[in-house]
């Protein structure tokens, strides 16, 4: 037996853009901004709270000094768990390096799987989205992949948070047209959950707004964020900026613009309720000066994103990251490059809570053969970040030398559920078992029908779609969501 | 650009000048290549020539007939007799590749015997000819760094056709060339031919534009023809490649940790052997890594595995300070899909991050059956976004923008400012293949996939291609080497 | 000597400074101040939008230079007539109400300029009352609307009707963007057109006001 002192290792992959001292520099600019520039909140009430917490209020500016930021920093709460909706359990621990993946929301458009038609999502097409992300084995939460367009607009976001829970019980991420919206969606939840404080322990949902760049904090992103603090529930605030157009044109700069926008929200939910649970956040890309899309499928993505867990981790803030989008009008070679680019890097960052998967078209379209694609994908870098073990028992040369040069050794056993009931530690080396991608011979490829991986990820989304059971609710539930839906009331904007 | 006036300093300020990535710690390569060095010493390797086996021995090692044991001591004289850094240069004698410090290059694989055509989805035997395609490529692909045969022809004597590759490789392109050998007669005649293009030994050996490459598959074992290549180089001072191509689970251990003891081994006793016959040889190593799938029965290129221990080998071979050689930017589909597309990103990327010096296999499709030179076009794309990602983020008062945030914020935009027009070229990577465009204007234009569009940019760097030619005289001496090798 | 060849290339240099050197230069030299307008700056830009189109400049290279050609008309302008200016004709463009997003909508305001059109960005939050009293004021000749959200696109639906009620509806053209926005939904509400982005939106506007494309 070999007892080896002083022994440093990785238990994964390590990856990082910046070092602490840099990560401290990015922090420092963006709290300069936000206290020397400020940013625009168009809502009095949270102009208010700002006030009397002691930021400087311009107008409609907020000017937030330095050490508000570095205590709301320190305050907010750490340690985010999300758990499931039908029993409560936690299924998805938000701190550190863990990375979780999930679709995103608010497409206008979606493409049919039956038919490849391009059309506005509606709640049919959440329904299914939904449960595919339920059924697909690497993904952990949902988002709802399309603004329901088939029913009253004002009321859209009520829509979707019923498709999404009726579809599954993994935690579901809500994003609600405006303040009001989040009310109703939380309602619904707590009806789920039992009550306010059950939903508030056992959250199933997350909270989500986003300011418009370059720093300004509109009337419905502000309220969200100040309404789901006060309710104790985990709010993503985070913006999406594109280098060269909301962003300054370097990197650094964008990161610095990004987290002054990340860091007010903060500051706006800590002032209204200290030690609430916030997630930080961004998609943070580059605006493509040939045709000026916000680029998905940009490697900028990928790299700032990465860039960005390093912040967060240096903050010990939670992230709500992204990857699994691309910018292809197609399924094809382009949507396999830059789903396995960005799930690869964002994995192996340890971002934690990251969206966007599905988002094909430069953003405007989801598709249901790229989630199915994008899980595949994400199973390959979940076993490349956890690497290689080096311990005594893999070091030990005892298999090594009893073959012997020139010999065989044993295959790895295939990976297999344990029994119900049985305990087995969990083991997240094991070879990969290819589920979708082929490994087979020409001959047999062919006479299965020659396809390729988004034909085989199209027929996976059918019977998905076709046969797969989500976990229902409990009786009765579905008639009271479906009841709050009913008597939802919209608000026009700007009004 | 707002900037303050002073020119002050920051003191104590570390960053990551490029993307800081690892799979292994110090510490554990120190425990991976400790017990190695424990393998070498008490079980050893078979060493499969006599010749070799006699250089070991002379060189303090035991030597049981063919079982060759290395003291440590020997063991890690060799990994510091040999260089941590080898320079390949192209044709013409100006440094092209620093294979140091993790700089990670890439390039075609050699070992289908079969070509497939993505525009017809049609296979047909690999030939001589798809070589050259695969040199002009390689010539003119920028982030492609050096050219390999891309397949095996089979219109040319087997015993050969190394010969051939190398004649057709070093006539298509300038860059520097690895070519794989079987024995040492091919490996000597490599040399002579690579020489009369220099103009002799001594030039060839002082601007070295090719590398030998030669395989073990088998564990803990070198084969008589790879220890011969291996002495033939070290003696001529030309630089030699030991690969292991090694399946976990098969020829491998099934735990990772395991199959890079195994490899190792076989690399730092092929090492032993360059610096016992010539200390100070020219040697990189490294392999191509694969698992065995027991649920498909093969053994794949696009499996996680294939990046998960390459990159690992990488770690290993960087912390050992010497250059390495690594496998990226193939896939186990039999057609042009997104399949396709995740497998050879993801290997490029990974392969690029850990730092591999040299990265072959760019364009091997249908899980080693079949060439694909698209594939390699594509792989070029995606090195530059890997490169990209690698490059990090430049950090400095400027680029920081506090001013210009100052300027704009809140609700400007960046669009018009001088800031943003100085930076954004060199900040941003520009595609060449990958799709931008709104759907509108991708259907205008044909609503054509990226596999269509690298198909077209194939052809279009093919038609476009020119080079000088070798000289006719060298062309000449060349031929006459191949026609005596026969 | 300067040319007016030279001040084309200020423009596409995208050089403010030396735009203006040049212009007053040619001023000083007595060319006509129209030809330095329409033969020298506008030809710069015509020059900027080919290279544009051509992908060999960018986004902030035509900013650039439409920053050069407003600083060299900036001194010749006091020497011509107001009237004697040519535009391709004034566009009106505003985000709704409710809605906050701009940077789309300045890329358009960006690319118009550059095409020759006078442009009168209206911001953020512009409801519809508003913009039917702007289009009193200013009698543009097409009216552009931008809408990030599904739910403040229906204000460009209330828009059109309020134009209609006012009895303006026919004295402009009304066109609409925005990425949840599409041909169908401008079908829907009535819009003469719809563009998907900003080069787009200025085609469909050269169109609209029979200028060739």
């Amino acid at each position: 037996m070999r007892y080896r002192t002083n022994l440093k290792a990785n238990t994964g992959v390590k990856m990082n853009v910046f070092t602490e001292s840099q990560c401290q520099e990015l922090v420092f600019a963006a709290e300069e901004a936000m206290w020397l520039t400020g940013t625009e909140f168009h809502d009095p009430e949270s102009l208010e709270i700002l006030r009397k917490a002691g930021c400087t209020i311009d107008g409609i500016i907020a000017h937030i000094p330095p050490h508000i930021t570095e205590r709301a920093i320190q305050t907010c709460q750490k340690h985010i768990v999300l758990c499931n909706s039908r029993t409560g359990e936690r299924e998805l621990f938000l701190e550190g390096g863990n990375a979780y993946f999930g679709s995103g929301p608010c497409t206008p458009f979606t493409r049919n799987p039956y038919t490849g038609e391009r059309h506005r999502a509606t709640r049919q097409s959440v329904a299914w989205a939904t449960k595919v992300l339920d059924a697909l084995p690497n993904i952990d939460y949902a988002m709802s992949l399309g603004i329901v367009q088939d029913v009253s607009l004002l009321v859209s976001d009520r829509h979707e948070f019923e498709q999404m829970v009726l579809n599954t019980d993994k935690p579901i991420i809500t994003v609600c047209n405006d303040q009001y919206g989040q009310e109703d969606n939380i309602k619904m939840a707590e009806i789920i959950a039992g009550g306010e404080e059950e939903l508030r322990n056992h959250p199933f949902i997350c909270l989500y707004a986003e300011p418009i760049s370059p720093g300004v904090h509109c009337i419905e992103a502000a309220q969200k964020m100040v309404y789901g603090a006060r309710k104790g529930l985990p709010t993503i605030y985070t913006p999406c900026i594109m280098a060269g157009g909301t962003a300054p044109a370097t990197l650094a700069g964008v990161m610095v613009q990004g987290l002054c926008e990340s860091l007010s929200g903060l500051v706006l939910g800590q002032c209204t309720k200290e030690g609430s649970p916030f997630i930080m956040g961004g998609v943070y890309t580059v605006l493509d000066m040939g045709s000026t899309i916000f680029s998905y499928g940009a490697p900028e993505l990928d790299l700032m994103l990465a860039g960005l867990a390093d912040v967060a981790h240096y903050l010990k803030i939670p992230l709500f990251g992204t990857a699994g989008c691309t910018d292809t009008c197609v399924i094809d070679e382009q949507a396999g490059v830059e789903a396995a680019l960005s799930m690869a890097m964002t994995n192996m960052s340890g971002a934690n809570l990251n969206h966007d998967t599905g988002y094909a078209e430069y953003g405007t379209t989801s598709n249901l053969d790229l989630v199915v694609i994008a899980d595949e994908v994400l199973g390959m870098a979940r076993r490349l970040t956890a690497g290689i073990e080096t311990t005594p028992e893999t070091l030990d040369l005892k298999e090594i030398e009893k073959v012997g040069p020139g010999g065989r050794f044993e295959p790895a056993e295939p990976y297999e559920e344990p029994d119900e009931g049985t305990f087995e530690p969990k083991n997240i080396r094991h070879d990969y078992q290819a589920r979708l991608v082929d490994r087979g011979a020409r001959e047999i490829w062919e006479k299965a029908g020659g396809k390729t991986l988004t034909q085989v990820a199209n027929e996976k989304v059918r019977d998905i779609i076709e046969n797969h059971e989500p976990e229902p609710l409990e009786k009765g539930l579905a008639a009271k969501i479906r009841e709050c839906v009913e008597n939802a009331v919209g608000h026009v904007p700007g009004e | 650009m707002y900037r303050t006036r002073s020119l002050y300093t920051t003191a104590g300020f570390q960053v990551h000048q490029n993307i800081h990535w690892e799979m292994l710690t110090d510490d554990q390569c120190e425990a991976i290549v400790a017990t190695t060095l424990e393998l070498l010493e008490r079980t050893g390797v078979e060493i499969q020539s006599e010749a070799a086996q006699k250089v070991f021995a002379e060189a303090g090692c035991f030597v049981e007939g063919s079982r060759v044991r290395i003291p440590s001591a020997k063991s890690e004289w060799a990994l510091r007799a040999a260089p941590s850094r080898v320079t390949l240069c192209d044709r013409f004698g100006k440094r092209a590749m620093l294979l140091e410090m993790g700089q990670a290059h890439y390039g075609p694989g050699y070992t289908p015997h079969t070509y497939f055509d993505q525009t017809t989805g049609n296979e047909r035997p690999f030939a001589l000819a798809d070589v050259e395609t695969y040199g002009k490529l390689c010539q003119m692909l920028k982030d492609i760094d050096f050219a390999m045969a891309g397949g095996f022809p089979t219109d040319v004597d087997a015993e050969i056709a190394e010969l051939e590759e190398f004649k057709v490789l070093a006539g298509a392109t300038t860059k520097p060339i690895l070519q794989n050998v079987k024995n040492a007669k091919q490996a000597k005649a490599i040399i002579d031919m690579a020489a009369a293009i220099k103009g002799g030994a001594d030039k060839l050996k002082m601007d070295p534009f090719m590398a030998l490459h030669v395989v073990t598959a088998e564990p803990l074992t070198l084969g008589a023809d790879a220890l011969e290549v291996i002495t033939v180089a070290a003696e001529a001072g030309v630089p030699v490649i030991l690969s292991n191509e090694l399946v976990s689970g098969d020829t491998a251990p099934a735990e990772s940790a395991g199959v890079m003891i195994v490899a190792l081994a076989n690399s730092i006793a092929a090492l032993a052997l360059s610096q016992f016959v010539c200390e100070g040889a020219s040697f990189i190593t490294g392999g191509f890594f694969t698992n065995n799938d027991t649920v498909n029965e093969m053994r794949p290129y696009g499996s996680p595995e294939v990046s998960l221990l390459g990159a690992g080998y990488a770690n290993i071979l960087r912390y050992l300070r010497i250059p390495s050689l690594g496998f990226a930017g193939a896939t186990d589909s039999k057609c042009s899909d997104a399949q396709l597309g995740l497998e050879s990103a993801m290997s490029t990327l990974t392969a690029g991050l850990a730092g591999n010096n040299l990265i072959i296999g760019a364009g091997i499709v249908e899980s080693g059956v079949a060439s694909n030179p698209a594939l390699l076009v594509l792989v070029d794309e995606i090195a530059c976004e890997t490169r990209r990602i690698i490059r990090g983020v430049e950090m400095d008062e400027d680029r920081l923008a506090r001013g210009v945030i100052e300027d704009v914020q809140p609700a400007g935009n960046y669009l018009a400012t001088k800031h943003t027009r100085y930076y954004f070229r060199s900040e941003q990577f520009w595609p060449t293949l990958m799709n931008r465009k709104r759907l509108d204007d991708w259907v205008a234009e044909g609503s054509r996939t990226l596999g269509q569009r690298t198909q077209e940019k194939t052809e279009q760097l093919l038609a476009s291609y020119s080079l000088p030619t070798l000289d006719e005289g060298v062309a000449g001496a060349i031929d006459g080497i191949i026609e005596s090798a026969k | 000597m300067a040319t007016l060849e030279d001040i084309a290339q200020a423009v596409v240099d995208g050089n403010a400074k030396k735009s203006k050197k040049l212009a007053q230069q040619l001023v000083d030299e007595g060319l006509p101040p129209l030809d330095i307008i329409n033969q020298g700056l506008m030809g710069g830009m015509q020059e900027v939008g080919v290279q544009f189109k051509a992908n060999v400049m960018f986004v902030p290279d035509v900013m650039a230079a439409a920053e050069a050609m407003a600083a060299g008309v900036e001194i010749v302008k006091p020497l011509i007539e107001a009237g004697d200016i040519q535009t391709l004709g004034t566009v009106y463009i505003c985000t709704v109400k409710g809605d906050l997003h701009d940077i789309g909508k300045n890329l358009v305001v960006m690319m118009l300029e550059g095409a020759g059109f006078e442009v009168i960005n209206a911001g953020v939050d512009v409801s519809p009352e508003k913009i039917v009293e702007d289009v009193r004021k200013y009698n543009p000749d097409i009216i552009g609307m931008s809408a990030l959200l599904t739910t403040t696109m229906l204000h460009m639906k209330s828009t059109i009707e309020l134009l209609q009620e006012e009895g303006l509806r026919d004295d402009v053209k009304v066109i609409i963007g925005g990425a949840p926005v599409s041909q169908d939904f401008a079908d829907e509400i009535a819009a003469d057109g719809y563009s998907p982005d900003a080069v787009a939106a200025a085609d469909l506007c050269k169109r609209l006001v029979g200028a060739a494309a």
